[in-house]
């Protein structure tokens, strides 16, 4: 940084000023070129994505739990001071939980009668796989979180991410041992659901607030506050019947939902493999492009192209068991 | 004299500490918190550290370290690639031309300088991600987003400082 005057310093200083300014324009230039790259090749954008996410796995695994262990003791501080309302409420809960309880368990003998009566095929097995929430990319332009699982625990892009109250989003990249999951709430998220009452079927669609919106719901639909709301199954991506919210508020142009789970409170998700497609994975994307033949697909006409979602290929037995 | 081989090794790993404090920051932007506001809205941690090092060392935190730490924001945090590159390289070179101006001011000027830069990287982040989502963020994210920056600048400010003090004296 002293400042020497030599005939060497008057020769290559502008000779660096050029190169500098030269390196800079170059630089604006490849951030637009990975802007364009980010949009055409989302196949090689997602592995990078992964490797990076499993890159700092190893210190965010370790550097978050101080951070979960001060979140529980300011937990525990708070749950301290309200124990008394906190109990009476569980009383209350556990009460209607029981009844609840009986009336489950007797559904669930009829059920089971009705069903063998049916012949009905029970659905894949659940595949459940716990981890932990090891970073939060909280901010203004992404709602996602990192998760302490990846590929070597059978976690798989596209697989539904749960906690204990319900649908938290799904795994938008599964890397070796870190994955990240995009939140119902993100902007990029589209989750096929239906009323639960009124059984109409809609979209969530996030917008990066904290309260998804409910679109592609049809005109006549009967949605009011409190409704909850379930994934529909639609799609194949999630099985049907998870919860996901309750409708918090109905204006002229928008249902918006308040999800279940509290995002700054998870820190155990739950990712679960229901055997299911998806429709998400890399192969059939590559697939997407229209059938051949319309024809050999019954659910090809009813699918608008470029939603994302892929008929199944074709297969005779498959279609013939649809009404 | 020649330095020796230890002497030049910790000159170089010295000088890559902006560079290495910038991804530390960055890795606390990811950390869990149980505060509802911060999962919301989160302080641009490594747009201040960027700011700090590319008024007083810029040299040590150039402008394509800047891009490089840029990318590997977008990577980490889900966000279109590029975005985060762009606006780091831009507020890393803006600054870097007017460091002269903080020198040997008191901190509070470079607390302003600070706030007024932000508004713009904050701006043509929401501009871009908006542009390449295809679809307008909320704003007010962003605006909490960018109160949060400003308001916790001095603290960073504060750590960077200490640390610029006491490793990089002679660097």
């Amino acid at each position: 940084m002293a400042q020497h005057g030599g005939p060497q310093q008057r020769i290559f200083s502008p000779l660096r000023t050029a190169l500098h300014r030269f390196a800079f324009i170059l630089l604006i230039f490849s951030a637009f070129g990975l802007m364009l790259l980010g949009k055409a090749d989302t196949v090689l954008i997602e592995r990078i994505r992964a490797a990076s996410a499993d890159l700092v796995s190893p210190v965010m695994n370790i550097v978050s739990r101080p951070a979960a262990s001060i979140n529980e003791l300011t937990d525990k501080v708070y749950n301290l001071a309200h124990l008394y309302e906190e109990n009476e409420r569980l009383r209350q809960e556990n009460q209607q939980l029981l009844a609840w309880q009986q009336a489950a368990r007797n559904l669930s003998h009829e059920n089971n009668r009705l069903r063998e009566l049916a012949r009905y095929t029970t659905p894949p097995a659940l595949h459940l796989v716990t981890s932990r929430v090891i970073a939060d990319m909280g901010g203004a332009y992404a709602h996602s979180v990192m998760i302490s699982a990846g590929s070597r625990d059978g976690v798989a892009k596209g697989q539904a991410v749960i906690s204990e109250e319900g649908l938290v989003g799904r795994v938008a990249e599964a890397g070796y041992q870190a994955s990240r999951v995009l939140l119902i709430t993100d902007i990029n998220s589209r989750v096929p659901v239906i009323v639960e009452n009124s059984r109409d079927r809609a979209f969530l669609s996030g917008d990066n607030t904290n309260r998804p919106l409910l679109t592609f719901l049809t005109a006549d639909a009967a949605v009011a506050p409190g409704d909850r709301i379930l994934t529909s199954g639609h799609g194949g991506a999630f099985p049907p019947g998870i919860p996901i919210g309750v409708v918090s508020s109905v204006s002229e142009n928008s249902v918006r939902v308040a999800p279940l789970f509290r995002r700054h409170q998870l820190e155990y998700l739950r990712v679960a493999d229901y055997g299911l497609q998806g429709i998400l994975s890399d192969k059939r994307i590559l697939e997407s492009q229209a059938p051949v033949n319309t024809n050999d697909t019954m659910l090809a006409p009813e699918i608008p192209t470029g939603v994302g979602v892929v008929p199944a290929p074709p297969e005779k037995p498959s279609t013939g068991a649809n009404p | 004299m020649k330095p020796g081989v230890w002497q030049r090794l910790d000159v170089i790993a010295r000088g890559l500490f902006p560079a290495f404090s910038v991804f530390v920051l960055l890795l606390i932007n990811l950390l869990p918190v149980s505060v509802p506001l911060l999962s919301t809205a989160s302080p641009a941690l490594a747009l201040m550290a960027v700011f700090y090092w590319a008024v007083n060392r810029p040299d040590l935190l150039t402008a394509v370290t800047a891009f490089f730490l840029g990318l590997l924001q977008d990577l980490l945090m889900g966000l279109p690639l590029g975005v985060s590159s762009l606006v780091l390289l831009l507020v890393q070179t803006g600054s870097a031309s007017q460091g002269r101006f903080f020198h040997n001011k008191p901190f509070s000027v470079m607390w302003w300088g600070f706030a007024l830069v932000a508004i713009p990287a904050l701006l043509l982040q929401w501009l871009l991600s908006s542009a390449l989502i295809g679809a307008l963020l909320p704003i007010k994210a962003t605006m909490i987003s960018y109160v949060l920056t400003a308001v916790l600048f001095p603290i960073v400010a504060w750590v960077l400082a200490r640390a610029q003090n006491t490793l990089l004296r002679y660097v």
